[in-house]
């Protein structure tokens, strides 16, 4: 009916004029409670936080040897909000959105690595320092350089957001190559001591294939002969054009089995 | 027994092996005797090339073909020797943990509602105008709700349900999601409360004499222990209504939080930022799509009308009560006309 329903707010007080009005004999044993415990006002509207995007920079001044701390603010919007948004919730932003789309434009397979999303406690920003791109209990992945750009852009004098990217990336790239050495090292090392791998996606590959050749050349095989058959039904006798065909099959099998 | 059997079944396959079988003396608990070698020998004799036909198939796989590789399946002492190597993983992350042991509502931290998922509301587009309060921001299109928010709303929540416990009161459990069984079942058995895992029946609380008629209900004391004398005087009682109704999805059951608002029964809520706040008394602001999130909550719930029925039990001991208990007199007299002598009992 576009009214709200109020009841279920409302149930002491209906509680109260019921026993009241004599409905009820005895009182309901929450009535204390929630007159104690009150529900929270839901209807009343607030206004939503309003998020900024602040930046935060370090920079050295003419004057002193010390770096100054400077906060940036994004500007504001010269066009007035309209009045019927005024309670609408806010976008939420923050400086690392840019470095990230940036990053993964540049990387795109970077997303395609897995990746853990889940925490524990919800506490494992507090085991991170951003003054070094290796996190303990963090696997290296885009999220690490964008991370340690951002603290970079925060925390060294007058940086910039692409020298910050290109160390950031440099680093990155490093630990990458070390991670590919340690990997082979590492199966290198288990061959040595006997570990055997199977056979590797390019031999199961070459096996499949070479599987369908045979297949092939069965069919093909059956075919001629069926071939052979039809024609020497209709000419009642076997001719030499058919075992000059027959043989040029037989050849072309030899070429795919060497194949 | 049955070891040295299995032993022998499989013994066929491993006589073929031209090297010597390394399971035969690992399965058995002593050392193998000698008659057993003995009886051994023969019979690797009587196996011909001819007779197995996988012959050729082992024989090439148990060929090593590195010196490495023969070294590893003759030797046996490397590989104890790297045992101790490597590193054991301690601590980590249980699914099962915020079921089998659900934290207490003073360890409710705004972490551990993160980590649960609970700020993620719905797509903007299918927002419900009334949440406003309690969105904190947009992110990807989809609302954040506000974390401090649903801790502030969840502690009031528990607080009411421990004393509603305190108080004796019926807790009803309500979670009728895929998942959330466990959960609600677990919180009921905490909080002594009671639990609807499947389809709530409309006219369960409206209609209660004919949906619930059949079910048992008994008179207990201050110590929750059953008097059986007051059996027959239950026999012309309407159905029982709960005094509190938890429900982990209002989406779904409405009916149930409608009928609650007929009978003047407070509820508590999961209440997403596409859900009505209006329909519960005390609103807790949660993503109710997330397992993790519902069963934190419920877990939390549960731990509180543990804690609320620990109280009453304590000064039911004490002779005490924060409830006014019913007399034995009122519960002899007919619903409708007075009637039946006294006697000593008390009902929660």
């Amino acid at each position: 009916m576009g009214k709200i329903n109020l009841t279920a707010l409302r149930v002491r007080q209906t509680a109260l004029n019921q026993f009241a009005s004599g409905k009820t004999s005895k009182l309901p044993q929450w009535v204390g409670v929630v007159g104690e415990i009150p529900p929270a006002e839901t209807l009343i509207r607030t206004r939503p936080p309003q998020h900024e995007l602040v930046q935060q920079r370090l920079k050295t001044v003419a004057g002193s040897s010390k770096p100054q701390v400077v906060f940036q603010v994004q500007e504001k919007r010269r066009k007035p909000k309209k009045p019927s948004r005024l309670f609408q919730p806010v976008e939420l932003k923050y400086e690392e959105d840019q470095l990230r789309t940036q990053f993964f434009c540049d990387h795109p397979w970077e997303l395609a690595r897995p990746r853990v999303l889940l925490e524990s406690t919800g506490k494992d920003f507090e085991h991170y320092d951003w003054s070094r791109i290796q996190q303990p209990g963090k696997r290296l992945d885009g999220e690490s350089v964008v991370q340690r750009q951002l603290w970079l852009l925060n925390n060294v004098p007058d940086m910039t957001k692409s020298t910050a990217y290109d160390i950031a990336r440099r680093e990155f790239y490093r630990l990458r190559l070390q991670e590919d050495i340690q990997r082979r090292v590492a199966s290198e090392e288990a061959a040595a001591y006997g570990a055997e791998f199977g056979p590797s996606y390019m031999d199961i590959g070459m096996k499949m294939e070479n599987e369908q050749y045979d297949k092939w050349v069965a069919w093909a095989r059956e075919t001629s002969l069926v071939q052979d058959q039809r024609k020497s039904a209709l000419s009642g006798a076997p001719d030499l054009g058919d075992t000059t065909e027959s043989s040029e099959i037989e050849a072309e099998e030899g070429e795919a089995v060497s194949l | 027994m049955i070891i040295r059997k299995l032993c022998m079944r499989q013994s066929r396959q491993l006589l073929a092996l031209s090297r010597r079988a390394p399971i035969s003396s690992r399965f058995q608990s002593t050392l193998p005797e000698t008659p057993v070698e003995t009886l051994q020998t023969p019979i690797r004799d009587e196996i011909s090339r001819s007779e197995n036909p996988l012959f050729e198939m082992v024989q090439a796989q148990s060929e090593a073909s590195t010196p490495a590789q023969q070294e590893f399946t003759s030797d046996e002492p490397p590989r104890s020797r790297f045992k101790k190597l490597g590193t054991s993983v301690k601590s980590s992350y249980d699914p099962e943990d915020v079921i089998r042991n659900p934290p207490k509502p003073s360890q409710i931290s705004l972490e551990m509602l993160l980590a649960a998922g609970t700020h993620l509301g719905h797509s903007t587009s299918r927002w419900n105008p009334q949440n406003s309060r309690y969105i904190f921001g947009i992110r990807e299109g989809v609302h954040i709700i506000s974390l401090d928010v649903t801790a502030a709303h969840l502690r009031r929540a528990a607080k009411v349900v421990e004393e509603v416990a305190a108080r004796g009161g019926l807790i009803l459990f309500a979670g009728t999601r895929k998942g959330q069984k466990r959960a609600v079942v677990k919180a009921a058995s905490l909080a002594k409360g009671y639990h609807i895992f499947e389809r709530w029946i409309p006219g369960s609380l409206t209609n209660g004499e004919q949906i619930l008629g059949h079910c048992e209900t008994k008179v207990v004391n201050a110590l929750d222990e059953e008097l059986p004398n007051f059996k027959s005087d239950l026999a012309d009682r309407p159905s029982l209504k709960p005094d509190l109704v938890i429900c982990l999805n209002p989406l779904e059951n409405v009916v149930l939080l409608h009928e609650c608002g007929l009978n003047n029964v407070p509820t508590i809520g999961v209440i997403d930022t596409d859900a009505d706040p209006t329909r519960v008394t005390y609103p807790i602001p949660s993503n109710d799509d997330s397992l993790r999130a519902t069963c934190l909550i419920a877990g939390i719930l549960g731990r509180a009308g543990e804690a609320g029925q620990l109280r009453r039990l304590k000064m039911a001991q004490e002779g005490r009560t924060s409830y006014t208990p019913i007399t034995a007199q009122e519960l002899r007299l007919d619903p409708f006309t007075g009637l039946a002598p006294g006697g000593e009992g008390q009902k929660k």
